[in-house]
């Protein structure tokens, strides 16, 4: 083994095991060449697939700083960048400005940098996480055109343009609630997480319950992607197992009487698993039906 | 400029490219970001794939440029006439057979095509392990098509070597084999599409600051300043489904239906829902047994104009029952108008409607009720009821704007 092969695996093993996180390979591959390439990360998948987490994870790893955007339907995107606090100019030029020492007559005074115009600002390079840019509207998506293709925003009411000053590394999340415009996208370099299989679920739950016992969570993995297999509204997801596995090895149960609850009551802690009144609904007609099969119920769509 | 050809394959297999792509594949290469095939892979994907239905024909575009092998399409998959087309694929059957690891009756009977073509992908991939990466294509005399000129990355290194997933594994796995655009519906890309349907309008708390009207008014005062707010925008759509649940011909499209349903539950909050069967008349039914009347004049006359009307039927139906007046087959209905003139009334007051028609339009005019489905397009807006579909319906009422 060479030596530059060893400080890679190094950085591995604390990428990982610092940070409980489990990394794909494909990914981790994917982020490097983001990173090089100087392109905005799309990320995309359903929740529970660690896409916010990742880009903490990076930042960590890089041990950069992170700025974090969390995006609302009712943003413009403007702020994101920069904000200009009327209310404080207007009341201190009407009031006074002694305690602040901001002058009303000048604009500089009053502009409040958003997550993005720090990251832009800063003396050194970062990670900008705009989570869940699908909230927006689409022509705020526009807006953010020149950020992610230029790194630049000009500041409207004086007309002064900001240039990044390093670039950051962009990472972009998506629940995929909206589509997103083809311009957009085409700025991005995009990738779908698939949810863990259940060989790499297994991973996820050692790196955060190392103890448990080998058998229970065999069992449990069965128990929870055949759930995810009934199509609930809210099908249950990473952080859903491992809140579950804590109650399970809280309790001490045991993999045999696990699965012993499982076919003959119902699964021990169904609440941790399923949140809706409505999955838990259709989980015990379910669950009635297949041991009683003269209850017959239509079917309600 | 290499692998200029390549982004024509991935035209002709349906992926958009822009030229932009070309070049940032080059830049790409001159970093040293493809080592090797499986590199090469990803950074093609992460430069060429913007959209997820994309990924299953750029898998296959991929396979076929740089491995040689032609991944059937999606409905492909299990006709093993079709996989014999593909030349890698009948000589590796071909090679089996001889070394007697797979016998004639065990292809006809006993294994799908679906195993036997992932059988074939496995001892592909074995093959180029064996070969440490370096397949045909990149160790042609231990020289690379290009150089890595010692430009390398000081980054992260953020996996080690061994674990490297090969990208014909990747591409054998076909992961994205559903989303492609003509797929049917599954859970999680219906909701993608129906996020796209909203309207904002300024219904909210009043806590958006009202600049212009802030300075007139503070102005007016003399300097005395005075704020004003106004609402802020929130999501005001009212959707309306109205669901054939009815008859046998309905029958087989009940759990898509059911998925479908399910999912616009979860999108909108203020959604009403209604069942008819076969076609509308002077009454549709509120609860799924059709026991329970519900007059469609007032159906009419309750929803504003700006309700979104989702019809979601397979508009086949004898041609009486369309337009005689008593043509309902279903008892206690109020038939004494044909359906379609409440049809029509349903439209010419809603404006936003369309009509959602599980049968694939490709059969419209060549089944059972082609004459009705023709007859109600003239009325409706018809789409599919599958992914594609319900995108362009979706696109078509946010454009009635």
């Amino acid at each position: 083994m060479n030596i530059e092969e060893m400080t890679r695996e190094e950085e591995v093993a604390g990428f990982v095991g610092t940070d409980r996180y489990f990394l794909a390979p494909e990914l981790g591959s994917i982020v490097n060449i983001a990173i090089v390439m100087e392109k905005p990360l799309l990320l995309m998948g359903e929740a529970g697939t660690g896409k916010t987490q990742l880009a903490f994870e990076v930042a960590r790893a890089l041990s950069m700083k992170i700025y974090v955007a969390r995006c609302k339907s009712t943003m413009k995107g403007e702020e994101l960048c920069y904000d200009h606090d009327t209310v404080a100019r207007l009341y201190e030029s009407r009031f006074g400005s002694a305690e602040t020492e901001r002058d009303p007559a000048k604009f500089d005074d009053y502009i409040v940098y958003g997550p993005i115009g720090k990251a832009f600002l800063a003396e050194e390079r970062g990670v900008l996480l705009l989570d869940e840019i699908d909230k927006t509207e689409s022509d705020v998506q526009d807006n953010l055109l020149d950020i992610l293709d230029a790194y630049e925003f000009t500041i409207r009411e004086i007309d002064r343009k900001i240039i990044a000053k390093n670039k950051p590394f962009i990472v972009i999340t998506s629940n995929a609630k909206k589509e997103l415009s083809d311009p957009f996208l085409r700025r991005c370099y995009c990738h779908y997480i698939e949810f863990p299989t259940p060989e790499q679920m297994r991973q996820i739950i050692s790196l955060h319950y190392p103890k448990t016992d080998e058998k229970l969570v065999d069992v449990a993995l069965d128990i929870f992607y055949d759930l995810r297999d009934q199509g609930f509204e809210k099908s249950p997801a990473t952080s859903e197992i491992l809140n579950w596995i804590g109650a399970l090895e809280h309790e001490d149960i045991s993999p045999s009487e696990l699965r012993k609850k499982n076919y003959k009551e119902r699964v021990p802690f169904l609440g941790v698993l399923l949140k809706r009144a409505g999955d838990i609904q259709a989980y015990t007609n379910n669950f009635h039906r297949q041991h009683n099969s003269n209850i017959f119920k239509e079917r309600d769509y | 400029m290499f692998f200029v050809d390549f982004f024509y394959t991935l035209r002709s297999y349906g992926v958009p490219i822009t030229t932009q792509y070309i070049l940032e594949l080059q830049e790409g290469l001159k970093k040293g970001l493809a080592e090797n095939v499986d590199d090469l892979y990803n950074l093609l994907r992460l430069i060429c794939v913007k959209r997820i239905e994309h990924l299953d024909n750029f898998d296959r575009a991929f396979s076929k440029y740089f491995y040689g092998i032609e991944l059937p399409a999606s409905g492909e998959i299990t006709d093993l006439n079709k996989l014999l087309e593909n030349k890698p694929f009948r000589e590796w059957l071909d090679t089996q057979m001889r070394e007697g690891k797979l016998k004639p009756a065990e292809i006809q009977w006993k294994i799908s095509p679906e195993e036997l073509f992932r059988r074939f992908l496995k001892t592909l991939e074995e093959q180029t392990e064996a070969h440490h990466g370096g397949n045909k294509w990149i160790g042609t005399g231990g020289t690379s098509p290009y150089g890595h000129s010692g430009n390398s990355y000081g980054g992260i290194r953020v996996y080690g070597r061994s674990e490297r997933q090969s990208a014909i594994k990747t591409i054998g796995e076909r992961r994205y084999i559903n989303y492609s655009d003509n797929a049917g519906l599954r859970a999680e890309n219906i909701r993608q599409v129906l996020g796209t349907f909203k309207k904002m309008v300024p219904i909210g708390p009043k806590t958006d600051l009202d600049l212009n009207e802030t300075i007139y008014r503070t102005a007016k005062n003399a300097g005395e300043i005075e704020f004003i707010f106004k609402p802020e925008l929130r999501d005001n759509i009212r959707v309306t489904l109205l669901i054939d649940n009815g008859g046998y011909s309905m029958s087989r499209y009940v759990s898509i239906v059911s998925l479908v349903f399910s999912k616009i539950k979860d999108r909108f909050k203020d959604l009403s829902t209604y069942y008819f069967r076969n076609c509308i008349y002077g009454n549709l039914f509120s609860d799924p047994q059709r026991l329970k009347d519900y007059p469609t004049k007032k159906f009419l006359s309750n929803n504003p104009v700006d309700t979104r009307v989702l019809i979601i039927g397979d508009a086949s139906m004898a041609p009486e029952e369309l337009f005689s007046p008593r043509g309902a087959i279903e008892y206690g209905v109020d038939d004494t108008e044909p359906g379609i003139v409440w049809l029509k009334r349903i439209r010419d007051r809603f404006s936003y409607s369309v009509w959602l028609n599980p049968i694939q339009s490709s059969y419209w005019s060549e089944r059972y009720g082609s004459y009705t489905i023709r007859e109600i397009r003239q009325i409706y807006h018809m789409e599919n009821l599958t992914l594609g579909g319900i995108k362009n319906a979706v696109t078509y009422l946010n454009e009635q704007e």
